[in-house]
């Protein structure tokens, strides 16, 4: 923040007057009340879980616990195998994130920088499936992963990973806007296509590869509808799905515990975010600009 | 950049008939670009081309597919739960707009013109977007309970317990107020680039001249905004007229089928009627609806430039 506030719609002299001021004042309450709302039902699932059963079931519902019962994240790990459903879903999301850097990364390199004949149709080709929205062929999807033989198995996520045409683009994006005279340099030096790329592209790449780590894990923990449809035995079951499963349909479980299971899995998202968010943030911004 | 790298041999070798110098020439072109093909065409264009086939036959797992006609498409017109579903998706679309749409634009200027802890209100509007679906249901299940706290809110202001979420005239609403609450900040970051793209310098001006705030809210800020909320509003209608995660999680369609949308039926059809192929034949009708969405929308967007 410079020391010199820049103006936006308000200028100083119009917070003088004091219409102006009263609406800005209902501005802010507004905003409060929007902080508010937003921290409310997250805060309220961390307490809740540190809250005893009966406490949760009070009405009406009580902020701060009466006791802190910290036991409760120990009935919580011990209630399903959460450290097994973590293995997995980490799993997925490397597997997930190799396949991704390694085949979109050398499409839109080539796409990009060394534009073979025809490589408008290839893009237009990959481009394409960005019109076609996904659940119109959802089924016809998961039939395909039967008739590969692929259901149940980690390669029903990793194989289709690399088939997206939105990181596609992402890293396209990117690759058109490193200096095109840094590869016409290499290439004079003798670069080979390989070269160029690994040692080139890549090192500058950094920057997109975080981002796509991010959405693709982002979506590797959130995921449970899919993961839950094509892994039929508990122990391939990725977290999100297993929670699904296990939590969220469950008819007879303490709400508490309930409560610090969620709450254990909130954690790990909410940290990535608050570490990396002016990262994020920058890019959320960035992909709707471009997309 | 200033090491060149081991040097190999150059790569032009002009030696070899004109064709096969341009294939040697982008050997490494296509080899790059090989991976990406084999795999698009594996997991998204052949399910794609397997979902037009599909909805001609019927799946059967054990004994192999026979071809039906239109069977399929005959049984999707005389199923009344189809109308119900396109009904309660038309209906989960207008209130997102209603409820949801507006919100993240009148967030996005409020926070632009904060003049502390703007960064604070940022990350407080965005942080629900990174809480998981999965946790989201829990959470909201319990908020909605009829003694949970919104009930507990509402009863310190006399009125009498809403059960938001089996009560079917509020079982919609409730899915998008939770959906809305989820979602908005990560379109009022988008917003707020934009806001904050505005020059300065307009403001001022429309202030010379005289123009008060909400002038220059109505005549400079929306305006500057207005391809991006038509972009944003068509990539909505897109996302929720597939919407069917939250309704399946929360509710399974229920009460009474007053959440079953269109996606949430090709998931039934699917995979609790097991018939795959009436499932496919619905998603074909959906891309058709979707694609000619589309076209119509290209149409009046070109008449209008």
């Amino acid at each position: 923040m410079s020391k010199q506030h820049e103006r936006g719609i308000l200028s100083d002299s119009d917070l003088k007057k004091p219409l102006n001021r009263i609406v800005y004042g209902f501005m802010i309450l507004g905003i409060l009340v929007m902080i508010v709302t937003m921290l409310y039902p997250i805060l309220m699932t961390m307490f809740n879980g540190l809250k005893t059963n009966q406490e949760v079931n009070t009405f009406p519902p009580h902020f701060f616990p009466e006791t802190w019962n910290w036991s409760n994240f120990k009935e919580g790990w011990e209630y399903i195998d959460l450290p097994m459903f973590l293995k997995n879903t980490l799993l997925v999301f490397v597997g997930n994130l190799v396949m991704t850097i390694f085949v979109l990364g050398l499409a839109s390199f080539s796409i990009s920088r060394l534009r073979v004949p025809y490589h408008r149709a290839i893009y237009f080709f990959i481009l394409m499936t960005l019109f076609i929205p996904a659940s119109s062929y959802m089924i016809p999807n998961f039939v395909n992963l039967k008739d590969l033989g692929l259901l149940n198995t980690f390669w029903a996520f990793w194989l289709p990973a690399g088939a997206s045409a939105y990181y596609f683009l992402l890293m396209k994006n990117f690759f058109d806007g490193i200096h095109p005279e840094i590869f016409e340099a290499a290439r004079i030096d003798g670069a080979s296509e390989i070269n160029s790329y690994v040692r080139i592209a890549v090192p500058l790449s950094v920057p997109i590869f975080a981002t796509l780590a991010i959405f693709i894990f982002s979506s590797a923990w959130n995921d449970w509808f899919w993961p839950s449809l094509v892994l039929h035995s508990e122990e391939k079951y990725t977290l999100a799905t297993a929670i699904y499963k296990y939590v969220i349909s469950a008819r007879s479980m303490d709400n508490n515990i309930k409560f610090t299971i969620l709450f254990m899995v909130m954690v790990p998202p909410i940290l990535v975010f608050l570490v990396f968010q002016r990262f994020i943030m920058r890019s959320v911004s960035l992909s709707a600009v471009k997309g | 950049m200033g090491e060149p790298g081991t040097v190999l041999q150059p790569a032009l070798k002009n030696k070899s008939p004109k064709r096969r110098g341009l294939f040697k020439k982008h050997f490494w072109g296509y080899m790059f670009l090989l991976p990406a093909v084999v795999i698009f065409i594996l997991f998204l264009w052949v399910p794609i081309a397997k979902g037009a086939l599909y909805s001609f036959y019927e799946i059967d797992f054990v004994k192999g597919n026979t071809f039906v006609g239109l069977d399929n498409y005959i049984r999707v017109f005389h199923d009344p739960d189809v109308w119900t579903a396109v009904k309660n998706t038309l209906y989960y679309m207008l209130l997102t707009v209603l409820i949801g749409f507006w919100v993240p634009i009148v967030a996005s200027i409020a926070i632009s013109e904060l003049r502390k802890f703007q960064g604070f209100a940022r990350i407080a509007a965005y942080l629900p977007f990174v809480v998981p679906g999965v946790v989201l249901y829990g959470m909201w299940r319990w908020m909605y309970d009829p003694v949970g706290p919104i009930n507990g809110l509402l009863s310190s202001f006399g009125v009498d317990p809403v059960s938001f979420i089996s009560d079917s005239k509020w079982s919609m609403i409730a899915i998008v107020f939770m959906e809305t609450w989820q979602q908005f900040g990560s379109a009022m970051l988008i917003y707020l680039a934009g806001v904050l793209s505005i020059p300065r310098d307009w403001y001022e001006a429309a202030e010379i001249d005289g123009a008060g705030v909400w002038n220059r809210i109505r005549f400079i800020t929306l305006p500057s905004l207005r391809s991006l909320i038509i972009l944003m509003f068509i990539l909505q209608v897109i996302g929720t007229s597939q919407a069917y995660q939250s309704q399946l999680a929360l509710l399974d369609g229920g009460p009474n089928n007053a959440t079953l949308t269109y996606a949430l039926l090709i998931v039934k059809y699917a995979f609790t009627r097991l018939d795959y192929g009436t499932a496919t034949a619905l998603g074909m009708l959906m891309f058709i609806v979707l694609s000619l969405v589309g076209l119509i929308q290209y149409k009046l967007n070109k008449e209008e430039y």
